[in-house]
C-alpha cells in the first residue's frame, strides 16, 4: 500500500449537507425557472459516500475493485462532470499508474502491419474526432428488478453522459492493413486478473462494426484527459452500446479470424436472445446472446423516490432520456399511474448518442399518494415495455414509476 | 504484469502528487486531472477503505478466499438471496473466475453467505 498520508475518505453525507447541494443545483435546466426544494430524500442520504483520486464523492458500491455510482443530481447536466462519471472495474488489478511516454497501444493479429501507437502518436497521427455519448452499465438500474438478482448494487447512477476526443478505430485498423478473412476485433486494457485461472478482461466486436468510423479510440473526455478510473490513456467507446464494451485503459486490439472465445463474452454479459431480454425466473431462457446496443429508457432525476410534497406548489420533474443511436424524439410524463400522459420539454440535443434531458411542470392540487411515471419514445418509433425481468438484471428498459407522498 | 516500472515513482509531476495526497478537483471540472505532456507519469493512490467484514460462522475460511480477489463489499451489497443463488455465486467464482477453493471451504462459504445474506424461512 502507499505510505502517503491520507484522510478518512469513506463518509456518510449528511442529510443536510446533501440537501444545500441539490438546492444550488435545482433549476439548473432550460427554460422553466426553479421550483421549491422539496424535502429531499436522495439517493446520496441512505448510502455510504467515498472519494476516489481524481473524483469527487460518489456512491461506493464496492472499494476493490471500484464499483462507484454517480449521485442523480449530476444528471442535471447535459455532460456529467468527469469526477463525477460513474466507474466500473472487473478486476482487482486496475491501473494506477500509466507512464505516458512508455504507454503503447498494440495493434496486431491479422493484419499487415502491426502498429504500436504512443499517445501521442493517437494525438498526432490520426484525424481527432468527437461525439457526445452515453456510456451506460448494462446493469444499471439491477436493484429495480423483482425479483432481486445478484450482481453490482446499482441504482441508476452507473451512466453518464460526455463529450469523447480521439480518433476513430477505423482509421487505426486502416493503418494496420486488416486481412482478408479477420472477422472480430478483440479488445484489451492495463487491468490484470488476481488469479492466474481469473479471465483477463477481453471484448470483441464485429470487424463491420469496429470499422464503422464511429468507434473511438478516446484521449479526451469533456475536453480532459480521461480520469485513471475511468481508462487514462485511451479507452473504447462504442457509441450506443453498453459500455461493457468501452474497455478502458485500452492497450491491445487484436484483428481475429475467428470470433473471441471468453468468458466475458460467452458466459457473461448475456441477456435471452428476444427483443426485451425478458425471461422468467421459472423458465430462464435457453438462448442467450451478448448484451450489445442499448434500448430507449427514460428515468427520473427528481423528485427524489419517497419525496414529501406540498400541496399546490409547483414542481419541476425532470429526468434524463437514453437510447441505442436513433435519438429521443419524445417524453411524456404522468402523474395518474399511467392513465393520462402529457408531452414533457425536451433539453438540447446533443447528437444521436447523447442522452436527452426532459422536464415537465407539476402542481398537485389534492393531498394524497400519486405514481408519477415516464416514458420515452426513440425517433426509430421504439417504446419502453411495461413489464421485463431477466436473471442478470441487465438492459433495463422497462417504464418507471415514482411513488410520492403530498400533503 | 508490466506497467508498473519503478521509475515512475520518481518523475511523478506535481499535479499526480496532488491527487496522491487527495486533493481533490471541485465539482463540475476536472482541473487536476493531469497533462499529456511527454514523459509524464500519472499515478493515482487508492483510498484505504475500511473492510467491514461481516460477522458470522466460517467468516475465517470466507475472508480467507474470497477477499483475496475483492472487498467484503461485494457481499455486503447484496440483496438477501436463497441457498442456491449462493451456490451458484461461489461455483461461478471457482468455475468462472478461477478462484482455487477446495470443497470442503466452498460448503462453508455458502453456509456462511447463506447466514448473512440469506432469505430468512429458506432453507
Amino acid at each position: 500500500m502507499d505510505t502517503l498520508p491520507r484522510r478518512r475518505f469513506v463518509a456518510s453525507l449528511a442529510s443536510s449537507a446533501g440537501a444545500i447541494v441539490a438546492r444550488r443545483a435545482f433549476g439548473a435546466g432550460f427554460g422553466i425557472s426553479s421550483a421549491p426544494e422539496a424535502t429531499s430524500l436522495s439517493d446520496e442520504a441512505s448510502r455510504t459516500l467515498a472519494r476516489y483520486p481524481q473524483k469527487t464523492d460518489l456512491i461506493l458500491l464496492t472499494d476493490r475493485p471500484p464499483q462507484l455510482e454517480t449521485p442523480l443530481r449530476y444528471f442535471r447536466t447535459d455532460l456529467t462532470p468527469n469526477d463525477a462519471f460513474f466507474v466500473r472495474w472487473h478486476l482487482s488489478g486496475i491501473p494506477t499508474t500509466v507512464d505516458v511516454q512508455s504507454f503503447r497501444l498494440e495493434v496486431n493479429g491479422r493484419v499487415s502491419k502491426p502498429l504500436s501507437l504512443s499517445l501521442s502518436d493517437l494525438q498526432s497521427k490520426f484525424e481527432p474526432v468527437s461525439v457526445v455519448a452515453l456510456a451506460q452499465c448494462a446493469g444499471n438500474s439491477r436493484t429495480l428488478f423483482e425479483p432481486r438478482v445478484p450482481g453490482g448494487q446499482w441504482g441508476n447512477g452507473a451512466m453518464g453522459n460526455a463529450r469523447w476526443t480521439g480518433v476513430r478505430l477505423k482509421d487505426v485498423l486502416d493503418a494496420a492493413g486488416v486481412l482478408a478473412g479477420a472477422v472480430q476485433a478483440g479488445f484489451r486494457g492495463l487491468d490484470v486478473p488476481p488469479q492466474p485461472k481469473t479471465p483477463a478482461f477481453e471484448k470483441s466486436l464485429q470487424l463491420d462494426h469496429a470499422r464503422d468510423g464511429e468507434v473511438m479510440i478516446a484521449y479526451e473526455m469533456n475536453g480532459e484527459p480521461l480520469p485513471m478510473l475511468n481508462g487514462f490513456p485511451v479507452r473504447l467507446i462504442v457509441p450506443g452500446w453498453y459500455a461493457t464494451y468501452w474497455v478502458k485503459a485500452l492497450s491491445s486490439i487484436t484483428v481475429l479470424d475467428q470470433p473471441l472465445k471468453t468468458f466475458w463474452m460467452d458466459t457473461a454479459y448475456r441477456i435471452p436472445d428476444n427483443s426485451g431480454a425478458n425471461e422468467e425466473p421459472q423458465h430462464l431462457s435457453s438462448a442467450t446472446v451478448p448484451i450489445n446496443r442499448m434500448p430507449v429508457h427514460s428515468i427520473f432525476v427528481q423528485p427524489g423516490s419517497g419525496e414529501q410534497l406540498r400541496v399546490g406548489q409547483r414542481y419541476e420533474l425532470a429526468g434524463v432520456a437514453t437510447d441505442g443511436g436513433s435519438g429521443i424524439r419524445r417524453v411524456e410524463t404522468s402523474n395518474d399511474g399511467g392513465q393520462t400522459w402529457s408531452d414533457a420539454t425536451l433539453g438540447p440535443d446533443l447528437g444521436k448518442y447523447s442522452w436527452r434531458r426532459w422536464q415537465a411542470d407539476w402542481t398537485p392540487v389534492t393531498k394524497g399518494k400519486y405514481r408519477l411515471m415516464v416514458r420515452a419514445s426513440s425517433a426509430s418509433g421504439e417504446t419502453q415495455p411495461t413489464t421485463q425481468w431477466n436473471r442478470s438484471g441487465y438492459q433495463r428498459d422497462i417504464i418507471e414509476h415514482l411513488d410520492v407522498v403530498v400533503s | 504484469m508490466s506497467y508498473w516500472k519503478p521509475i515512475c515513482l520518481l518523475i511523478l509531476p506535481a499535479a499526480a502528487l496532488a491527487i496522491s495526497a487527495g486533493q481533490q478537483p471541485s465539482v463540475g471540472s476536472s482541473k487536476g486531472a493531469a497533462r499529456n505532456a511527454p514523459g509524464q507519469v500519472v499515478h493515482i493512490t487508492l483510498p484505504g477503505i475500511p473492510g467491514e467484514v461481516l460477522p458470522g460462522p466460517g467468516v475465517q475460511v470466507y475472508s480467507n478466499n474470497c477477499l483475496i480477489c475483492h472487498s467484503a463489499r461485494y457481499v455486503n451489497m447484496q440483496p438477501n438471496f436463497t441457498r442456491e443463488v449462493w451456490e451458484k455465486e461461489v461455483r461461478k467464482m471457482v468455475v468462472a473466475y478461477g478462484a482455487m477453493i477446495s470443497d470442503a471451504d466452498q460448503r462453508r462459504i455458502v453456509e456462511y453467505l447463506v447466514a448473512v445474506r440469506g432469505v430468512p424461512g429458506s432453507k
